[in-house]
């Protein structure tokens, strides 16, 4: 049998474009099916695993699978706000407690996420370079904003202008990066983390300016009476919060009544969390509580029934490219015969010649395998990355 | 075969090490916005709580402003006490992690005293305003108020460590036992001082005035700092309008102050408000000369 390998390599070695043909051929019918599938299945790890880590989210009433990919992936339109309110009575209930989330601005692509410190523990978020957030106006960012554009701590990071919540746009804020998180795998590698009150500062509904009443300038006060000062449009309002104009800083109005994009809501137990759903899902509320488990869970369930009508598809592409496949061998072993028939006069018997074709066959398929085999190993080792690249960005 | 002694020996050191109780926990780190809320954490939560007050002693606390580091160290803490009606105005503008934060006056919301104090701001003429002063904050004067504030403390410290809730309620209900004896001797001291209205070199005795149904009109004097002639003026049309014999002052005041009052035929009484630590001994103590002073003040010493 040994002969018949030789044989057959050589064979197959003095035609290598039409055994690379094959081989590749086989590789693309056996390896695609699989790889695909190793795919979407480290997707759907990689999806759940971050919706599994989020307890529950509150926001407006609507869709919720807009709700989870604004708060869980920093992805997709910001939803209708909600107010800081409805998390301190969720709070006040001590059924759970809600870490904040304020998302819509952009700082050089990256999407800013204004929050509480909590935030970072929650996630196990840890600090590679610099420091934690401690005042207004710092921001912490992740691993891939940090690589992408160069950036570290000390260094200055701004806020663009467009608004989804003011067509006009708003006043951009220079924020100093207090430091650089460690790289983790998802979405909060590509945001930058402020203290949700500075998302209020970018949002226009804090700001800091020079003391009204104590300013020389006539045009920057509209009025001046007993006990109420009202400012005019030329009052200039800072910029940049530094050490030195941050007591300026102040919020009209009540800040319970702030905007919220949503809340993680961590229960403080299984049956404070069900009790929770219980409470609030049937209201009349403007808002609405989701397990984002549950709503990942049900977008899977769509995109994998699509993905058993494409299966179904290509294991009827891949019947029938080995259909074609065989008919290929077949033709080819006819082209052959002449070749075939020299064998036998030189004294090959019937069972050599087809072990010399079975040897061919064997090594083309065994050569497919192999290949498929690497690829797969390849593909096994590298697939979070990729599929972190696909999902992340 | 015979086990050698030293062997039996440790084998049993072993099994006496496993059954052993575990290491005691960490204790608590509490961290708090100023010296009274540090004393009532200490005395509920004895050994199992480290408590912590990072303001230097010669600021303020209500209006310190921690360097981030100082801030960053806040965010380690297992609670972070809070005084509540808007004291500490560093913690608007502060990073802090609002699952550990207690406001210790929440369940007394509706008592804390709105000032009304101050000018106010807004941009444009339908704008919202926003003031710089609005509530009063010295809350801890107050002893029942101070008794709310404990029994926050309480509620967050056992909480946090269920294990001790037995040791925390024993602390606070003698810390309680110590401030409800307080509120009888301010109750006594202060009627024995007289109806006549009181004057204050500045407005942080507003809970005391409630507590002991005072008249309390206040000036905005610095005790390091004499009067010039606006401010006696500012005082005589306050004096003769209430008839005051006595002022309220938060540390002793100049010489020259107190010669002038008393050229006025008023009184000085120090009554600390002890939002930092005080320089001789502890909240109590402290609380314990204020009532003095204001008993020796009604004996005409």
């Amino acid at each position: 049998m040994i002969d018949s390998f030789y044989l057959a390599a050589r064979y197959l070695l003095h035609h290598p474009g039409r055994s690379l043909l094959v081989v590749a051929c086989l590789v693309l019918v056996a390896g695609l099916p699989i790889s695909l599938d190793r795919i979407l299945s480290e997707s759907e790890r990689q999806l759940t695993a971050r919706a599994d880590a989020t307890p529950m989210l509150i926001g407006s009433k609507g869709s919720a699978l807009d709700l989870v990919m604004g708060a869980v992936y920093f992805g997709g339109q910001a939803p209708e706000a909600i107010s800081l309110a409805e998390i301190e009575a969720i709070e006040a209930s001590g059924l759970a407690y809600g870490i904040p989330l304020h998302t819509g601005f952009t700082a050089r692509g990256a999407p800013i996420v204004g929050t509480s410190v909590d935030y970072f523990e929650f996630r196990g978020l840890a600090i590679a370079e610099g420091k934690s957030l401690a005042t207004l106006g710092e921001c912490v960012i992740g691993a891939g904003v940090a690589d992408r554009l160069e950036i570290g701590p000390g260094d200055t990071l701004v806020s663009a202008p467009e608004s989804p919540f003011d067509l006009a746009g708003v006043y951009p804020l220079k924020m100093r990066v207090a430091g650089v998180l460690a790289p983790s795998g998802s979405a909060d590698d590509l945001a930058v983390f402020v203290d949700v009150k500075t998302a209020w500062v970018i949002q226009g509904l804090g700001h800091g300016h020079q003391d009204l009443t104590a300013v020389d300038d006539p045009s920057l006060v509209v009025s001046r009476d007993d006990g109420r000062v009202v400012a005019s449009a030329k009052v200039v309002e800072y910029q940049e919060i530094t050490a030195a104009n941050q007591d300026s800083f102040h919020f009209h109005g009540e800040s319970s009544t702030y905007p919220l994009t949503a809340a993680l809501l961590v229960p403080e137990d299984e049956r404070a969390g069900t009790l929770l759903l219980g409470r609030y899902v049937a209201g009349d509320q403007d808002f609405q509580i989701v397990r984002p488990r549950a709503v990942i869970g049900d977008l899977l369930a769509t995109i994998f029934r699509v993905k058993e009508i494409l299966d179904g598809a290509v294991a009827i592409v891949s019947v029938a490219a080995v259909l074609a496949l065989a008919l290929v061998f077949s033709l080819s072993f006819r082209l052959r015969e002449r070749e075939l028939d020299t064998n036998f006069e030189l004294g090959a018997s019937r069972s050599t010649t087809a072990r010399l074709l079975t040897a061919e066959l064997i090594l083309l398929a065994g050569s497919s395998a192999l290949i498929v085999g690497m690829a797969l190993w390849l593909l096994d080792r590298y697939a979070p990355a990729i599929v972190r690249t696909l999902l992340v960005g | 075969m015979r086990i050698p002694a030293r062997l039996t020996l440790a084998f049993l050191s072993l099994l006496l090490a496993a059954g052993s109780p575990a290491v005691a926990d960490e204790p608590v780190l509490v961290y708090t916005v100023n010296y009274p809320l540090a004393y009532f954490a200490q005395r509920i939560g004895g050994d199992s709580v480290r408590v912590v007050f990072p303001a230097p002693p010669d600021v303020d606390p209500a209006f310190w402003q921690p360097d981030p580091d100082t801030i960053r160290t806040y965010q380690t803490a297992d609670i972070v006490l809070l005084n509540g009606a808007d004291y500490a105005k560093w913690v608007s503008s502060a990073s802090l992690p609002r699952r550990r934060l207690v406001d210790t006056s929440r369940a007394v919301a509706e008592r804390i005293v709105e000032t009304g104090a101050g000018v106010v701001h807004s941009h444009g003429p339908g704008g919202e305003s926003h003031g710089h002063t609005g509530t009063a904050f010295t809350l801890w004067l107050d002893p029942t108020l101070a008794m709310a504030q404990t029994a926050a403390i309480e509620s967050a410290l056992t909480r946090a460590r269920p294990s001790s809730a037995t040791a925390f309620e024993s602390g606070r209900v003698a810390l309680d036992a110590d401030l409800a004896a307080l509120d009888g001797s301010f109750q006594r001291a202060f009627a024995s001082l007289g109806d006549e209205p009181l004057l204050a070199s500045h407005p942080v005795y507003q809970y005391l005035q409630r507590r002991y149904d005072l008249t309390i009109d206040a000036l905005l004097w610095e005790p390091d700092v004499t009067p010039d002639e606006d401010d006696w003026r500012d005082l005589d049309a306050l004096a003769d309008a209430g008839g005051a014999r006595w002022m309220l002052w938060e540390d002793e005041p100049t010489a020259a102050t107190r010669s002038g009052l008393a050229e006025r035929g008023i009184g000085v009484v120090v009554v600390r408000p002890l939002g930092n630590r005080p320089g001789d001994g502890d909240y109590l103590d402290g609380m314990r000369a204020n009532v003095a002073a204001i008993e020796r003040a009604a004996a005409g010493e």
